[in-house]
């Protein structure tokens, strides 16, 4: 209404030829289109198609981060970290997932309780900043969020210690919201791959709907999931090793068994892995894209955690540079829909589905480490 | 009155006001013999030979709502994992057993499991040792469905003093004051059964919700330290708390307790921790109960605890407590969890009335509650969550 009345405002008095000009120009071309020009204006485009697909950012270490500070507000802005929630909403954010992952220190005994203090934060911090950040857990519930204006916080991934070993804290952990585990750092997936718990922790993952992350794994491990997993797989942190020889950067074959897959390889926004500048990550995604497919890649902002990051992208406010740049190398719009929000989207809801069946014909697993691996 | 129309009227009064029993140790039963394979002990049917607990026993004896413990020992290296476990498993059964047990989180999905028919099932973790000194892992089970902490188990926890054990701080100390603060601001009821009598007290002064005792019954009727003294009794009025009596012979019957004492000195004497159950240890065991035979509870043993609690604590603030599963004997007529009638038949004969007896099984328990909820509720609009820790309260 505000602006209708705006309008009436402007509409020309008697004595105003000022306004009868203006009147004139609007009656002369009342649909005078922007001229349409490709190479100044990817940033307006991406700005805009971010407005409708906006980004699901695999990863963030906000939680561990947000311990270490007496006090913070994330609804106003926070310069000690790199995310908060203007940053998101300029970056044009519209869910992320807050990494559970505890330090090396943390990760033996005591990472089941201390997992569950983490799970506890993350309610805390999203309970104190309910204009900016609502939990959800499934691909409705973060669509709900995104149609509320808010931004969706899903829980994970979690690292594999947080399970004690116990199909049973999977169930708990589970029940307290969380959607992604790593399958790294426990004796069923090490190093030497799956053992047959691990395999089982698997099946027990894709009963509940929780979602396989594999950055990070051993590639016995990657493989040996990619096969046993009924539900799409992702890496949370994972870029394209045959640019940049990282450990957890993906060889070409395992992004093309990614695709085939219909997993999600989700390349971070470190330049560790990705390298210094916002050109090399765009390097990644085409390579990403080009292997595993357009369904198969997705943005990781990796912020919070630790790590640099490529000059133009310090924080989620350079998504929008970084999509215009993959519209300047002619990416469709189709496919920066599917990296930005769809592809994570169609994984969450393809994790659900499965789970449901799964549940038909499944009873909530037994099986105890010492019985399988010995 | 002859006993069969007691039995009778009970059962009556029973289906319109069942019992809201405190503690059932189900879940650690499930997890020693049968490592929660739970159709290896499928309560549907009769599971008299390893369980004092199954479903038609449980509705046989007028179980309207039950506080599951997820109890693990406190020995254990990292209690929480275990804890987590325990918490799978009662989900795990009321996912098994949806027409008998219905999950319930308040006070109003008690009273709504009643007018279905079914069993509302609740959560109560017996020990201290299962935050692991943390707030956030309290606030973990609570998000899991966890509506009750013992304070303690046995042993003492480094903030709070257990009834069993050598006294160290004195009750409660400063970060257990700050546990009882934030279970206050969850809306999770402070249990003190096992808990030392200095404990009680100070949970006492510091809760601003009313307190149970899932476990326990009267010190003056039987001097145990895991009953509870009548000045503790006295002051469950003003703060709107329930009692829960129990039923294990140790802590009830006098002579339980004495001859308890004696075979514990007897295994001792042996050489025997006087908990050990290895068989040479059970052969002892057994020689002493050839030569003294074990003394029995009955209704009546139970009966006259709550003719004391009533006195003392008044008829608001009792409630019932069996500890089925958690305790090796039971009394005579109490066996398993199809015996509450006959304490009930018992306590009518004794000319409780059917009101009093609708405030004791079901009326007491659910009110408590529901008034920590409303408690909860005022002191969530002004508190944030406490992320205190022991380093810094207890130094």
């Amino acid at each position: 209404m505000a602006d209708l009345q705006d309008d009436l405002h402007a509409t020309p008095g008697v004595d105003g030829l000022d306004d009868l000009d203006e009147l004139g120009e609007l009656v002369e071309d009342p649909f005078a289109a922007t001229p349409y020009t490709p190479d100044a204006a990817p940033l307006e485009r991406a700005r805009a198609l971010l407005a409708a697909h906006p980004v699901a950012d695999g990863y963030c270490g906000l939680p561990w981060a947000l311990r270490r500070l007496p006090w913070y507000d994330l609804e106003l802005g926070e310069s000690d970290l790199d995310t908060d929630v203007p940053r998101l909403r300029e970056g044009g954010v519209g869910a992320v997932f807050w990494s559970l992952h505890l330090p090396e220190g943390l990760a033996g005994d005591r990472a089941v309780g201390a997992t569950l203090e983490q799970l506890d934060l993350v309610r805390t911090v999203v309970a104190a900043h309910p204009e900016g950040l609502r939990l959800a857990h499934t691909a409705g519930e973060v669509a709900d969020v995104r149609y509320c204006g808010r931004v969706a916080v899903l829980l994970g991934p979690a690292g594999a210690g947080a399970l004690g070993d116990s199909l049973g804290i999977l169930r708990s952990l589970h029940a307290l919201g969380l959607r992604v585990l790593t399958l790294s750092g426990a004796s069923w997936a090490s190093e030497a791959g799956l053992t047959r718990f691990g395999e089982e922790v698997i099946r027990e993952m894709n009963r509940l709907g929780v979602i396989a992350d594999l950055s990070g794994a051993s590639e016995q491990t990657v493989r040996r999931a990619l096969a046993a997993s009924r539900a799409p797989v992702l890496c949370a942190r994972s870029a394209a090793r045959a640019l940049r020889p990282h450990p957890a950067n993906l060889p070409d074959d395992l992004l093309a068994g990614l695709g085939a897959a219909k997993g999600l390889c989700l390349v971070p926004m470190t330049a560790e892995q990705t390298g210094p500048s916002l050109r090399d990550v765009a390097d990644h995604l085409d390579h990403v894209r080009a292997l595993a497919g357009p369904e198969c890649v997705g943005l990781s902002g990796t912020y919070d955690a630790g790590t640099a990051h490529p000059r133009e992208l310090p924080d989620a406010t350079g998504y929008p540079h970084l999509i215009a740049e993959l519209l300047r190398r002619g990416w469709p719009e189709s496919d920066v829909a599917l990296l930005t929000w769809g592809n994570i989207q169609r994984v969450l809801r393809t994790a659900d589905f499965t789970a449901r069946a799964a549940r038909q014909r499944r009873a909530p697993s037994t099986a105890r480490i010492a019985e399988l691996d010995g | 009155m002859s006993a069969v129309s007691s039995l009778e009227r009970t059962r009556a009064l029973l289906r319109e006001f069942p019992v809201v029993d405190g503690h059932n140790d189900l879940p650690w039963a499930l997890r020693e013999q049968v490592r929660y394979d739970l159709a290896a002990r499928d309560i549907a049917g009769p599971q008299d030979a390893h369980l004092h607990t199954d479903i038609p026993r449980l509705r046989e004896g007028g179980v309207g709502a039950q506080f599951w413990s997820v109890y693990v020992r406190a020995d254990l290296p990292d209690p929480v994992p275990a804890t987590l476990e325990q918490i799978d498993c009662v989900r795990q059964l009321l996912d098994r057993y949806p027409a008998d047990l219905a999950p319930a989180l308040t006070a109003a999905d008690m009273e709504a499991a009643r007018a279905e028919g079914r069993i509302a099932s609740l959560m109560g973790a017996e020990g201290g040792h299962s935050i692991a000194d943390s707030l956030g892992t309290l606030r973990g089970l609570y998000a899991l469905g966890v509506r009750y902490l013992t304070l303690t188990h046995n042993d003492n926890v480094a903030w709070a003093d257990s009834a069993t054990d050598e006294p160290r701080v004195g009750g409660l100390s400063a970060f257990g004051r700050e546990v009882v603060a934030e279970m206050n601001r969850l809306g999770m009821l402070v249990d003190l059964s096992h808990v030392a009598a200095t404990t009680m007290r100070d949970a006492l002064d510091a809760s601003a919700a009313p307190v149970i005792f899932s476990h326990s019954s009267a010190r003056a009727v039987c001097d145990h330290p895991r009953n509870i003294p009548d000045d503790v009794l006295e002051r469950l009025p003003a703060n709107g708390g329930v009692a829960m009596v129990t039923f294990v012979p140790k802590f009830v019957l006098q002579a339980a307790v004495d001859w308890t004492a004696a075979a514990d000195e007897n295994m001792r004497a042996h050489g025997f921790h006087h908990l050990d159950t290895t068989a040479e240890a059970m052969k002892v065991h057994r020689a002493f109960e050839e030569r003294n035979p074990r003394p029995v509870a009955t209704a009546a043993t139970v009966a006259d605890h709550l003719d004391h609690m009533r006195e003392a604590a008044g008829i608001d603030h009792l409630g019932i407590g069996g500890d089925y599963d958690g305790t090796a004997f039971t009394p005579d007529g109490l066996n398993d969890v199809s015996g509450y009638p006959n304490l009930i038949a018992e306590l009518l004969d004794r000319g409780w009335s059917r009101a009093d007896l609708a405030k004791l099984t079901w009326q007491n328990a659910v009110r408590v509650l529901g008034a920590a909820e409303d408690v909860a509720r005022d002191l969530r609009a002004t508190r944030a969550p406490s992320n205190a820790t022991i380093e810094q309260l207890d130094g």
